[in-house]
């Protein structure tokens, strides 16, 4: 323990801003997923499923073509197909959320291990100096300069990527007449209806965008964040996407400020590692910070309500 | 048609389905699908090793599954099943190996009930917090899964480890009997299916049970006539944990004979598929963790058969509950009906 006190200044540096950044993007596209379809008030419980499947598509077909281009569209087509996968069974055949979404996943975690299996003819994880990864935004005049060169230098273009897409869908859901037509099926279906709303139509163009983003989350994670496929490679992080979802409100900028909170404990985890903290601990942080905190913004969302309540009677 | 027995065909239906997926995707990959589902049966049922292998994975498979029904009867989607087995687990082998000062039948005993009230426990956190906090179950029970993981792991590659190779415990000083040598299978599993028989008497023969299916039905409407849902909710979460413990129990005195490291990975997720598929049915779920037992046990003997990988099981089961889900996919006669109705109404007309 002590030796965690000495290298504090190790630990807590100005990289641990980026280290923070890099290991909460994958989450944040994860959020957004799951953020989109529950402002049409669907809860998406196969975002780890869809993100697995495009994770695999994204390494398959980067693998083949030898364009991480054609990869990350490969892997969002096909975290599209998964997402209508649900968007089917729940919208049409009345399937609850909560279970088809464990079928997702569940399938997605089976039949990526059948195909690393017959494709690649592996068991457990598939590297390859074949797999054109997604490349890393080098900018040349911000090397000498030296806090905004550490900072911002050499991201990968996924990560400037995330943000951008946090700003459109925030100006999506709050500045557009889809955003206000999405949000309308999600607080009162029948009232959409009744104001001439397609409510299924929505419902579905929303899940239908969830599994772009869904799969350009686990294109990142294989491309961008590391260049391989492993097993369960998503390791729940579509469900700490979920919980921060829940934390932001479905709010695109404060789901993703939640993500920040898990990467940090995330890389702060991973720094500690080296001053002989047992690798467990480090591996379950996240998933502790996860819950902790989604249970204190529930809990203080839940009394606040209660008293906005009171203040009207 | 009854509506058990529209049930039971939808059932079939599905089954059926998700076999012809299974052998379209074992035709996509060049091999025979009836040798490979041919292979699939013997490996389950051929001989009293195969026989008792599956046997002694339907065991954790009964458990888990009624442990994620009897948390649904009353509104919960407990998914935390699987570490809630781990933990069983370990308390199982701490106490197995330690209070060694008991008689050995007391000792049994004791590794039961310290398993079942660890993993109770264990399922109160994420209860609690919904009941008081609307935390989503879905959620937490997911993520608590992974911290149950990495504690076992913790703890039996250090504090516990036996100092092997392979992470795991001495052994215990107990063991559950196996009665079909060389397999595993073990008394645990008629203590499992007592176990069973006495959760679904409770739930359909008990007021206990009365408070759960209404809680489970309408949570306000039983705050209203006088249950308190909260109450009632955590209350069966924390059943569901004690099941969950007593998996892992099982598993570790009857099957390892020690704790393994990640021995509990995917029973929860294959209870959890068994009893959604019958959609919580207590009495249906058994025989669906049945199915899934003969399943993995098969698809392992598929894999050294022919040259169909193991994974194609997962992935029939995975298509199996997808199907299942939707409700409304295989409800012809309605839909009949809804036509007979139609026409007539325009035979009305003209």
């Amino acid at each position: 323990m002590s030796a965690v006190i000495d290298n504090m200044d190790k630990i807590f540096n100005l990289s641990l801003v980026y280290a923070t950044f890099r290991s909460a993007s994958p989450i944040i596209f994860a959020a957004l997923c799951a953020a989109i379809t529950q402002q049409a008030n669907i809860l998406n419980v196969g975002t780890e499923g869809i993100m697995l499947v495009g994770a695999f598509t994204a390494v398959a077909v980067s693998y083949f073509s030898g364009s991480w281009i054609i990869g990350v569209g490969a892997a969002m087509l096909a975290g599209a197909v998964i997402a209508m996968i649900i968007g089917v069974g729940h919208v049409k055949y009345k399937a609850d959320n909560c279970a088809i979404g464990m079928g997702i996943n569940m399938l997605a975690l089976a039949i990526t291990k059948f195909l690393l299996n017959v494709i690649f003819g592996t068991n457990g994880s598939f590297t390859s100096p074949d797999i054109d990864p997604i490349p890393r935004v080098h900018i040349g005049f911000l090397e000498n300069i030296p806090v905004l060169g550490t900072l911002l230098n050499d991201w990968s273009l996924m990560e400037w990527f995330v943000i951008v897409l946090i700003i459109v869908l925030q100006f999506l859901f709050y500045k557009t007449v889809w955003g206000l037509r999405l949000r309308a099926v999600g607080q009162f279906e029948e009232a959409a209806k009744t104001a001439g709303i397609k409510v299924n139509a929505v419902k579905y163009q929303a899940i239908f965008i969830a599994g772009l983003i869904g799969g350009l989350a686990g294109a990142h994670l294989s491309l961008g964040y590391s260049t391989q496929f492993t097993e369960n490679m998503t390791n729940n992080r579509g469900f700490m996407g979920v919980a921060a979802m829940y934390f932001g409100g479905a709010n695109p900028v404060l789901t993703s400020l939640g993500c920040l909170l898990f990467g940090f404990a995330d890389s702060v985890g991973s720094r500690l590692q080296a001053y002989g903290i047992p690798s467990q601990f480090v591996l379950m942080m996240p998933y502790i910070v996860t819950v902790v905190v989604l249970s204190i913004s529930m809990a203080v969302k839940l009394s606040m309500n209660k008293k906005r309540q009171s203040s009207l009677t | 048609m009854s509506k058990a027995k529209e049930g039971f065909l939808r059932v079939i239906l599905t089954m059926a389905v998700a076999l012809a997926i299974g052998a379209l995707l074992i035709i996509a990959i060049g091999e025979n699908p009836i040798d490979a589902y041919g292979a699939l049966l013997n490996g389950a049922f051929n001989g009293k090793f195969r026989l008792g292998t599956t046997l002694a994975g339907f065991t954790p498979l009964l458990l888990t599954s009624i442990a994620f029904a009897i948390a649904a009867k009353a509104g919960a989607f407990n998914v935390g099943v699987e570490g809630e087995v781990f933990l069983g687990g370990i308390v199982a082998a701490y106490i197995g190996i330690n209070w060694t000062f008991l008689p050995k039948p007391l000792l049994i005993i004791a590794c039961f009930v310290g398993a079942m009230v660890v993993a109770a426990l264990w399922a109160f956190i994420p209860a609690a917090l919904r009941a008081f906090y609307n935390v989503s179950e879905v959620c937490t029970t997911i993520l608590m899964n992974t911290v149950a993981l990495h504690i076992t792991s913790y703890l039996v590659s250090g504090p516990m480890s036996a100092g092997t190779a392979n992470p795991q415990t001495a052994p215990v000083t107990v063991t559950l009997y196996q009665f079909m040598k060389p397999s595993s299978a073990n008394v645990g599993m008629f203590i499992a299916i007592i176990a069973v028989i006495a959760v679904i008497f409770m739930l359909y023969k008990t007021s206990w049970g009365y408070k759960i299916r209404t809680v489970g039905g309408n949570p306000n409407h039983a705050d209203y006539v006088g249950i308190s849902s909260k109450k009632v909710f955590i209350g069966a979460m924390m059943l569901s944990g004690a099941l969950g413990g007593m998996a892992g129990c099982i598993e570790v005195l009857g099957v390892h004979g020690y704790f393994l490291n990640n021995f509990a990975t995917g029973l929860g997720s294959n209870g959890m598929l068994a009893a959604l598929i019958v959609k919580n049915n207590m009495f249906a779920t058994p025989f669906m963790a049945f199915f899934l037992a003969v399943l993995s046990a098969g698809g392992m003997g598929m894999q050294q058969m022919t040259g169909v990988p193991k994974a194609l099981v997962d992935t029939i089961a995975a298509v199996f509950i997808i199907i299942a889900t939707m409700e409304t996919l295989f409800t012809f006669k309605k839909r009949r009906d809804i036509r007979v109705a139609e026409k007539k109404k325009k035979e009305g007309q003209s």
